[in-house]
């Protein structure tokens, strides 16, 4: 459902205020890690992948069974984190590559990837919703300064984890060699191509990084969140607005686009209910308006 | 020219009798003629803009939704005749194009295609929370069928034929557009618009009435789908039905105005008959598209151009 369930805010206004941005602040945390992967692949490659809800969804479902069987979160959170990465990495050799360079045809074939995808964990899973423990040692509520209320730790947390995603990307890819084969091999592939450099596994590393960050965004994204038949739609929802507003192809991007979408989200959601979606799509139709490029995007 | 000509008038002739020919009518006219022609008009609205603009828009269900939800809302909760309320929803569905196509039609390619799938997608979730306005998730049931000139569109055969003449009017309008100057300027700026530009056309109005007239059948089709489902919930302008316009778009032929309705027609009679093999036909549809992009990315329509165009390569190696 749209409506995301934070923590139920209750009290005088103030402390309303105050709840709102904190569920507002760490929702965008988990929009960051959700849209991080697709800004990725799509700056660094052209490739945008509309399968990302949809792999959102099945990682929530692959880390939910295996968090189940083994009574252990980290563990759900990686099989989901790298199960995906196989998936998307075998999706992206067997059916995308071949047609890298048109854009719209790959975008469509994502499509229908999903349609396809979606079936499939309606059949495995039927349309009852799920959602994961947290696990006990992050079970803990921490104390809100000033207002002698306490907020659960395992949503702050989910902002930390996307901080630190956002600070590891950042270094990967203008900081290290690495960063900048990847750079260099969107610019001008024939040219790396020519230095020596494998640029088709460059690319396959990069869907395998993209696909592992949904893939982990989904194992968290299910723990703080329920998860059923719809979620893809929804997620894959906000992932484009994330990405539209922020300006696709930049990580900086994302994360404004996450803390505005989560944020004023909230609070649309908050003290608006009927108009919650109307107003998230006001903001983005305006700053389309005056940069059809997004905030950080660069001019296409 | 006289050979197409002889095709349309086939193709027409047999879509009249089409009621009287078929085996087991009550199905075949219902679930097969009249829902083709529905999800037809629907994707030729894409199709006449990906052909003309270059652009392939999944915001048209925007468009047929708030044109739907709007004569189910006026009908069934305020008592307005269709005689009022068919044309608003219709103005309204086609002034919310002019909104819609100011931001749209300042981007491009995989952008454009994004952001129009957004707008829909922002739509989708609207309906599902305004519980007060759409009814949330139930939606708007039971909405009646029109009565025109004491016809009750509620029986199968009177409704095929509405939606047929619907049909026929709008693919002649297309057509009709296409050959005036307006037309012929519009595939200018699909195939270069520095050099449009620079010869003195303004660009931005030539695409606007374009998305607009798209957005206009868009909306005649939101308010087919209402009188042909029933009912209107949030479900009707979703990512699932969004897609399905457009596998009916791809698999019929993208670039083809009438590939629109030969998709509409291959997909209403798949999603029919696979139902009775397998209960999972939104997966085998959405394979069944895959395998269409990957091997036929022309559609239906375009496969013997596609076949030409290799033979001819193949000639030319050889030569």
């Amino acid at each position: 459902m749209w409506v995301q369930v934070g923590v139920p805010v209750r009290g005088d206004a103030m402390t309303q205020f105050i709840f709102t941005f904190l569920n507002g602040i760490t929702l965008a945390g988990l929009y960051f890690l959700v849209a991080s992967g697709l800004t990725l692949i799509f700056g660094l490659m052209r490739v945008i992948n509309l399968a990302h809800g949809a792999f959102y969804l099945l990682a929530g479902y692959i880390s939910w069974t295996v968090a189940d069987k083994t009574d252990n979160w980290f563990f759900g959170a990686v099989a989901g984190a790298l199960s995906l990465g196989v998936i998307g990495t075998l999706i992206y050799v067997l059916l995308l590559r071949k047609f890298q360079y048109e854009e719209l045809r790959v975008a469509l074939i994502t499509l229908g990837v999903s349609l396809v995808l979606a079936q499939a964990m309606l059949a495995i899973f039927g349309g009852e919703y799920y959602q994961t423990n947290i696990p006990d040692s992050l079970q803990f509520t921490i104390p809100v300064p000033g207002l002698g209320l306490s907020y659960p730790f395992f949503r702050i947390f989910v902002l930390l984890l996307a901080v630190i995603v956002a600070i590891g990307l950042w270094i990967f890819i203008s900081k290290t060699r690495y960063g900048a084969i990847i750079r260099a091999g969107v610019d001008d592939t024939t040219m790396v191509s020519a230095l020596g450099i494998n640029v088709q596994a460059v690319f396959i590393w990069i869907f395998f990084l993209g696909s592992v960050l949904v893939g982990f965004a989904g194992a968290v994204g299910g723990t703080t969140n329920s998860f059923g038949m719809g979620t893809d739609g929804d997620y894959l929802l906000f992932s484009l607005q994330v990405v539209i507003i922020g300006g696709l192809g930049s990580i900086g991007g994302v994360a404004i686009g996450s803390i505005l979408v989560g944020v004023i989200g909230q609070y649309a959601v908050g003290y608006f209910p009927t108009f919650a979606g109307i107003i998230t799509f006001t903001m983005l139709i305006l700053i389309l308006a005056f940069r059809p490029q997004g905030i950080l995007g660069k001019k296409q | 020219m006289t050979r197409t000509r002889a095709m349309y008038a086939i193709v027409l002739v047999l879509a009249l009798v089409f009621p009287y020919i078929t085996p087991d009518p009550d199905f075949w006219v219902s679930s097969g003629g009249t829902r083709a022609l529905w999800l037809g008009v629907a994707a030729l609205s894409m199709s006449f803009m990906n052909r003309n603009l270059g652009l392939m828009s999944l915001g048209q269900l925007f468009f047929s939704g708030v044109a739907g939800y709007i004569v189910a809302i006026s009908s069934v909760y305020h008592g307005v005749k269709f005689g009022t309320s068919v044309p608003l929803a219709i103005l309204a569905g086609t002034l919310s194009g002019v909104i819609i196509g100011w931001i749209a039609l300042k981007t491009k390619g995989v952008y454009f295609f994004m952001l129009t799938l957004a707008v829909t997608l922002g739509l989708y979730s609207f309906a599902n929370q305004a519980q007060e306005i759409t009814h949330g998730h139930t939606g708007i049931n039971s909405i009646p069928s029109p009565i025109i000139f004491g016809t009750d569109f509620a029986f199968v055969k009177p409704l095929y034929y509405l939606f047929l003449g619907i049909a026929v009017v709008l693919f002649a309008a297309c057509k009709f557009i296409e050959k005036t100057s307006f037309g012929i300027a519009l595939k200018g700026v699909r195939d270069n618009e520095d050099r449009m530009i620079s010869m003195g056309y303004r660009v931005l109005p030539l695409k606007m009435i374009a998305f607009v007239f798209s957005a206009f059948i868009a909306s005649i089709a939101g308010v087919m789908g209402v009188f042909y489902v029933t009912n209107i919930s949030p479900d009707s302008v979703g990512l699932l039905r969004s897609i399905d316009l457009l596998v009916i778009v791809v698999v019929g032929g993208a670039t083809y105005l009438g590939g629109a309705f030969v998709g509409a027609v291959l997909i209403a009679i798949f999603e029919a008959k696979i139902q009775d093999f397998t209960v999972y036909y939104v997966g085998a549809t959405g394979i069944l598209f895959i395998v269409v992009l990957m091997l036929a990315p022309q559609g239906l329509m375009g496969i013997t151009a596609q076949i030409r165009a290799k033979r001819a390569k193949n000639a030319g190696a050889q030569a």
